[in-house]
């Protein structure tokens, strides 16, 4: 999910993923007495509560992948991440790269049997946009012509660039070119609410009994800190290639919990373990054990308005000493992907145009000269403060940077802090130097677009010069995607040549599944829909 | 005794109202707000979700409008579970707690007294030092580090019980044996003292003379003065137990209010933790209460009037 930090992980991962077949346990679940059907029910430990299961107010990862279950937005993703044609059975975009006319399934329905019709994409944009909505990822859809502005309340609803053409063709019209944009619509935000349920009770049309959906499943019930439990749709489209009957969603925050319930028997998939088990792991339960590479990035951001780091010298020495495998290899140990661009390696068609790096010893005697030169040399010393988010495993990794900094003669204090504080301190710009993170999207656009000048808060270092964003603005206005993305690695090259941050590294989920679970093919979004997924 | 409990009664919602008040501007005082995500929300929409939740207010109109909610048993909606108010997550999470809790205080009063009277009986023999020395390993040990322990070996390694979860009556027995290991090896510390003091007090040593059978002194004149003290740790303990265990919600994933005031903490769910709080602060002044009044029953010396 796009816009919410990877950063998040080190304290729990959050993302869902799925799995299978349990030990017959001899515990309170039901068990399976006869082997030979395949058991048609799933739980998943999901790494936290939902807040809300309101496509348009959701947040967190872990409430996508119960929507991704409920919801099906225009396009959707298949078994192994790529995108494919969900509620829209197909699409066309115009030759300016502006207008985008989607025709939907004829056969698409509500879980209550009503059609599921254009007016109700028309109906689900503009309740995203809204005001009133007060939808925390409502930006999604600033693609989208007079969308901001909507959202500001600038402009009234009926001037969003979305209209129907009939019952089955949707018009969606870009304020600037966007290539992306059947990849944003896979997203929650783009899903489509039952106007006629939530016109009828509201705020509660979310509640078990009530809430009415167009995904393969549909809510059966909901208990606060105790689990979510789904059914399966047979309005469905797909319906007929749906195995499983019913879908269970725990939400497990403690990592130690969620492990001891998986060996229990207890849960199916778990989308998180403690770090500390991977060795026995691989060992004694190997085929469990799903190590999955996500698009995402880690890195160091600097706060370039104030001294010492309003000094690009200061950001590029501290940069240079920075050993990224030694922080992969040594410390981290579950297979994170060390990475020098801001751009995560995975994204695909991206070829990025920062110069290989030189040996540690030749970058530690330039980054010596740079502190020197900036006036930080034996005799006075840096000293700076490094930010990070309470949790074990982060606070490894900054100890190990400390170290590596240590090497320049640097004195680095650790400050810890929740993930509340951790942001609220870096959005004031209440720091020298932080730890932050990013995942989301498969486009180099989404990670370039933190170091913008006017993208205001998650530009956490307030970055700004002027080289990068004029060819960052070349590049959103560019429509042929292979000379957006040579725009987009340019931009990147120039701006990472002023270290506004110090890119590390890109994390692997580590989840545990079930080996009899067939359908969960590992991909770099980490999603796997209930639908495909089925006992062996 | 009941001028007593109705004085008594008055102070209590006096300290709740001094609890609500400190938790109130505390909460508001923590770093980040309920809405903060990483990335700041459009001017026009945070305005609206703060207007929504009255954050737009004066904070002491904030105050006012909470109390008069309050005052009408709503705790109000929950800033971060969008979909549920905070008396729904209350009721869900609360019998979870009094359920776990409530066995936890009947083995740790049950198993614990009788433990602490059986060693008392015989002061200094072999018994009575295994007894102590198990005691002192339950005071030692706390939740967070047997409940995982009871985890691991019960329910991963022999699989005879849960992990975790809150399905049938078999998932409540290791939590509560967790929650209950040190305050049972404190009801035996306590009780296996005043036992073994009251078997040379005066009015025991009377009815020894007497030659009353040693059934009837131990249960008529030595226990009911001997457990006084482990009364009184009755309504602490109590308090304690069935509030709700952070740790061993979060180890055992049980849903009890515990881990509903975590989540809320972490998440500046103002009004859910604030909820928590006030039920949490209830429940330890209406046992406080409870035990001064049983103090009466047990003890003919004590009369409850001022």
């Amino acid at each position: 999910m796009p816009e919410h930090g990877v950063a998040r992980r080190h304290r729990a991962r959050r993302w869902g993923s799925l799995g299978a077949a349990t030990l017959a346990a001899c515990l309170a679940m039901p068990v399976d007495a006869d082997e030979a059907t395949a058991r048609t029910d799933l739980r998943i430990g999901n790494g936290g509560e939902p807040q809300t299961l309101d496509p348009h107010r959701y947040n967190l990862r872990l409430e996508e992948t119960i929507l991704n279950d409920l919801f099906l937005g225009l396009t959707t993703f298949d078994a192994s991440g790529a995108i494919v044609p969900g509620a829209a059975a197909s699409w066309s975009v115009s030759e300016d790269g502006l207008t985008w006319t989607f025709q939907l399934r004829r056969d698409g329905q509500w879980s209550d049997g009503r059609p599921l019709t254009a007016a109700d994409f028309v109906y689900a944009f503009r309740r995203l946009l809204e005001p009133r909505t007060a939808a925390s990822l409502a930006h999604f859809m600033y693609p989208i012509r007079g969308a901001a502005e909507v959202n500001a309340g600038t402009a009234p609803l009926a001037s969003l660039g979305v209209r129907a053409a009939g019952d089955h063709e949707l018009v969606v019209e870009l304020a600037q070119p966007f290539p992306f944009f059947a990849e944003r619509l896979i997203y929650p935000t783009g899903y489509p609410v039952p106007r006629h349920v939530i016109e009828a009770v509201g705020d509660g049309w979310t509640k078990p009994g009530v809430m009415v959906s167009n995904g393969a499943f549909t809510l059966h019930d909901w208990r606060p800190q105790a689990r979510v439990a789904l059914r399966r749709n047979p309005r469905f489209f797909d319906a007929e290639r749906v195995a499983l009957e019913r879908v269970a969603y725990y939400p497990t925050s403690d990592a130690n919990a969620a492990y001891n319930r998986y060996r229990a028997g207890e849960l199916d998939a778990i989308s998180d373990f403690p770090a500390g088990e991977i060795g026995w792991l691989n060992a004694n339960m190997g085929e469990h054990v799903r190590l999955t590479p996500l698009v995402s990035i880690m890195y160091l951001v600097y706060n370039t308005t104030a001294p010492p780091f309003d000094d690009a010298r200061v950001r590029t020495a501290l940069s240079l000493a920075i050993d990224r495998q030694l922080i992969t290899e040594r410390v981290l140990r579950s297979e994170e992907q060390a990475n020098a661009g801001l751009v995560p390696a995975l994204v695909p068609g991206y070829q990025s145009a920062l110069a290989p790096a030189t040996a540690r010893p030749a970058r530690l005697a330039r980054a010596r000269q740079l502190l020197d030169a900036a006036g930080h040399g034996a005799d006075a010393p840096l000293r700076v403060t490094l930010r990070y988010i309470s949790g074990s495993e982060s606070k490894a990794v900054q100890l190990a940077i400390a170290a590596m900094w240590k090497d320049l003669g640097v004195a680095t204090t650790l400050h810890h802090a929740d993930t509340k504080t951790h942001f609220a301190d870096l959005r004031q710009g209440n720091f020298q130097v932080a730890q932050a993170g990013w995942f989301g999207e498969n486009n180099a656009q989404h990670y370039l677009d933190l170091l913008v000048s006017e993208t205001g808060d998650v530009n956490y270092g307030r970055f700004s010069h002027p080289p990068y964003d004029a060819l960052m603005r070349q590049a959103y206005a560019e429509a042929d995607v292979a000379r957006r993305l040579a725009l987009l690695a340019q931009a990147e090259a120039v701006g990472l040549a002023q270290h506004p941050v110090t890119p590390l590294y890109s994390v692997t989920t580590r989840a545990l599944v079930q080996p009899r679970i067939t359908g969960w093919i590992a991909n770099p979004r980490n999603v796997h829909g209930a639908r495909y997924l089925a006992w062996r | 005794m009941a001028a007593y409990l109705a004085r008594r009664g008055a102070i209590s919602l006096v300290t709740l109202l001094a609890v609500v008040t400190v938790a109130f501007f505390l909460i508001r005082a923590a770093p980040g707000g309920p809405f903060d995500g990483e990335r700041r929300l459009p001017p026009q929409v945070e305005a609206n979700l703060r207007a929504a939740y009255h954050l737009d207010e004066p904070l002491v109109k904030q105050y006012g409008r909470y109390l008069l909610m309050l005052c009408q048993g709503d705790l109000g909606p929950s800033f971060r579970s969008k979909d549920f108010t905070v008396n729904e997550l209350v009721a869900s999470g609360l019998p979870v707690s009094l359920t776990v809790g409530g066995l936890a205080l009947a083995l740790a009063a049950g198993l614990g007294v009788a433990a602490g009277a059986v060693a008392g009986l015989s002061p200094g023999r072999r018994l009575d030092r295994a007894l102590t020395l198990a005691a002192t390993a339950g005071l030692a040990l706390p939740p967070i580090v047997t409940a995982p322990l009871l985890a691991l070996v019960f329910a991963v390694t022999l699989g005879w019980l849960p992990a975790g979860g809150f399905e049938s009556p078999r998932h409540v027995l290791l939590p509560a044996v967790a929650l209950a290991l040190p305050y049972l090896a404190a009801f035996a510390r306590l009780t296996r003292g005043e036992v073994a003091q009251a078997l040379t007090a005066p009015h025991v040593a009377t009815a020894r003379a007497k030659g009353l059978p040693a059934r009837r002194i131990v249960l008529r004149h030595l226990l009911p003065t001997a457990l006084m003290p482990a009364v009184s740790f009755l309504g602490p303990a109590a308090a304690a137990l069935l509030a709700g265990s952070m740790v061993v919600e979060e180890v055992f994933a049980l849903p009890g209010l515990g881990r509903h005031f975590v989540q809320g903490a972490l998440g500046r769910d103002y009004t859910l933790v604030l909820g928590t709080v006030i039920v949490y602060a209830a429940l330890i002044l209406a046992f406080n209460l409870a035990v001064d009044a049983l103090y009466t029953r047990l003890d003919p010396r004590i009369r409850l009037t001022r």
